[in-house]
């Protein structure tokens, strides 16, 4: 019948786990596989078992790995002089490092590292990047991206050749190393790259902010309508690239040279200064700036990335010297 | 009955008397017995005998010595319906308990009197002090704001404050008291009398037991226009005289704007008792350390 044509499953071939299992089993999978995954997360990169790769110095021009991070919400923070500043926060939620591609693999120029962000069901994943994670020995992720990455700062995801073992093995010896929110300072600047919020299909008042039409004097059907579209007779044409109504929204859009005010090392949380492109809880892709004039040399940030056993314990709040801290005392400004 | 009959000396005066004490059906004899006595000793030339009050029982209630503090969480501690992760409203309720370690926010509602002590660079000796109502409190979180109107000089002024800014070094409450209605926004359109609060106005004392005061004013309007059609039922304002301002027929028109379908929509409730004690014992907890 026409009106099921839609309806009607017709790719017959994929199946769920849930399908040929009775219900205890499925149960029995999902409280198995959650353990399993919170213990891989838990579990921090041993440097005597796997033998890390050689850390190499901070050098002009090498640039780390970024972050993948939730987008929690936005709150308001005050400087010492009393200004009130808008503050994003985006927590780093299971960052992962999976796979490590070289030089020749990538594109020939740099070296790049894949890096996933928050955990999520396996059940739902397909066959080939269930793959991509197993070899890493960490769980599946919803965001799966590649930061370019100079020689020095690679950083060691897995034990590769441990995967003939048996994958119990696997799981409890090695897993990619852990990213975590103190990978940033506070004073540095960031880029986020996340994806904004779709609009659908929008006219070009909205989408791109033409005038329209006045209202009334006369015009007929005539208000938010783009009006010309090109330059006449002699092009004949209408160039490409000519602004006009359709998709908005719904791409990737990066925000360059955001500062971090505040990193909250026991949640993993980052305070980043304005706003962000992405919807609340959407994952975006961080990184340092590849802004000139807001590269942080002074700072010393962690290179190639943070790791808890060597550098040791941070306060669980590292703060930006600017802003004021609600434990002081209320200002006196003079 | 015997006692009634003593004192039947001034009986014809007292009949009347007693029937209708008879009627009301008065529980203490011993009123009526030294009412009566009374009623006929002052008949006579006789002098009148010594009254003598009866003994009154005192009751010491020994359940309840000390009666319980009002317990009374901020609204901005209440997180909004949102689609978002609890760990954000823990995260920015951690530091607004640390603010409010260092800052005293007392308890206040809309229609409060208080007083704001804040820091300006432009102000001699460096602080400017306000006093004035209370007419809303806004934001959730750290961002909740309070505004405060007062009329200064013939001058209406409203000043929205942050609830958590640095620059605030005090916050006391002249007069807490709540009103009829959350949102005091028509002061604006109201008589100026009832904005204006006395610059050095000294605090009034209240008790940390027991109910708030709820000041059932209600409030003069200028004449129309007003700066939003207060009538209407969307705003459900109680405290304003519309019987002074508007005749019956505008207030039945004003009804058109009615949404009585909305106190039954349920996908607009939100129940906020359980979250209230648990942020409450929170916050308490957290205080307390």
């Amino acid at each position: 019948p026409a009106h099921l044509v839609g309806s009607l499953r017709t790719v017959k071939t994929t199946t769920w786990f849930e399908e040929h299992l009775t219900e205890d089993n499925q149960e029995y999978m999902r409280k198995s596989i959650a353990e399993e995954y919170t213990r891989q997360t838990a579990e921090k990169l041993n440097p005597l078992k796997d033998e890390p790769w050689q850390r190499h110095e901070w050098t002009e021009g090498s640039r780390r790995v970024g972050l993948v991070a939730v987008k929690l919400g936005m709150a308001p923070m005050w400087t010492k002089t009393g200004e009130r500043h808008v503050v994003t926060m985006l927590q780093v939620q299971d960052c992962h490092v999976i796979k490590h591609l070289s030089k020749e693999e990538y594109d020939g120029h740099t070296a790049a590292l894949v890096v996933g962000g928050k955990n999520v069901s396996p059940f739902h994943r397909s066959g080939t990047e269930m793959e991509m994670f197993r070899n890493a020995g960490v769980p599946p992720k919803q965001k799966v991206t590649t930061f370019k990455v100079s020689d020095n700062a690679i950083i060691k995801p897995a034990m590769q050749f441990l995967y003939y073992f048996c994958n119990v093995i696997l799981s409890v010896v090695c897993s990619g190393t852990p990213l975590y929110a103190a990978h940033f300072r506070p004073g540095q600047y960031v880029d986020v790259t996340a994806k904004s919020i779709g609009k659908g299909f929008q006219g070009v008042m909205k989408r791109w902010g033409f005038k329209g039409q006045p209202a009334t004097h006369g015009q007929t059907k005539t208000h938010r309508r783009p009006g010309a579209s090109g330059p006449g007779g002699d092009p004949a044409k209408v160039f490409k690239g000519k602004k006009m109504p359709g998709m908005m929204g719904n791409i990737y859009i990066t925000a360059f040279g955001l500062k971090i005010w505040r990193v909250n090392t026991k949640h993993n949380v980052l305070y980043v200064n304005g706003s962000v492109p992405g919807h609340r809880n959407c994952l975006l892709k961080i990184r340092d700036t590849v802004l000139p004039n807001r590269s942080s040399t002074v700072l010393n940030p962690p290179f190639p990335t943070y790791f808890t056993e060597e550098e040791g314990d941070l306060d669980e709040d590292l703060y930006d010297e600017n802003l004021f801290i609600h434990t002081e005392p209320s200002l006196t400004l003079t | 009955r015997s006692v009634m009959a003593a004192c039947a000396k001034g009986l014809d005066r007292c009949i009347l008397s007693l029937r209708l004490l008879r009627n009301v059906k008065l529980q203490h004899e011993r009123f009526l017995s030294t009412s009566l006595c009374h009623l006929a000793a002052g008949n006579s030339s006789q002098q009148p005998p010594k009254f003598i009050p009866p003994s009154k029982p005192v009751i010491v209630d020994k359940t309840q010595k000390v009666a319980s503090l009002r317990k009374f969480l901020s609204p901005e501690f209440i997180p909004p319906r949102q689609r978002t992760d609890p760990v954000k409203f823990s995260m920015e309720r951690k530091d607004m308990v640390r603010r409010r370690k260092v800052l005293n926010i007392p308890e206040f509602y809309a229609g409060s009197i208080l007083a704001v002590t804040m820091a300006d660079p432009c102000a001699s000796g460096k602080t400017n002090r306000f006093v004035g109502i209370c007419i809303q409190r806004g934001g959730k979180g750290l961002g909740a704001t309070f505004i405060l109107r007062n009329i200064i000089d013939g001058q209406g002024i409203e000043i929205c404050y942050d609830l958590y800014s640095p620059r605030i070094q005090t916050i006391e409450v002249l007069k807490l008291e709540k009103r009829l209605d959350d949102n005091l926004m028509y002061l604006r359109d109201a008589l100026p009398e009832y904005s204006t609060v006395d610059l050095g106005m000294k605090p009034v004392p209240f008790s940390p037991t027991g109910e708030v005061p709820v000041n059932k004013l209600k409030v003069k309007m200028r004449p129309k226009p007003w700066s939003k059609r207060w009538e209407r039922p969307k705003f459900n304002i109680q405290g304003i005289r519309f019987d002074l301002s508007l005749t019956p027929e505008k207030m039945e028109h004003a009804q058109k704007w009615a949404q009585p379908w909305q106190e039954y929509d349920m996908l607009k409730e939100y129940d906020t008792s359980t979250l209230e004690e648990q942020i409450l014992s929170e916050v308490q907890r957290e205080m307390s350390k």
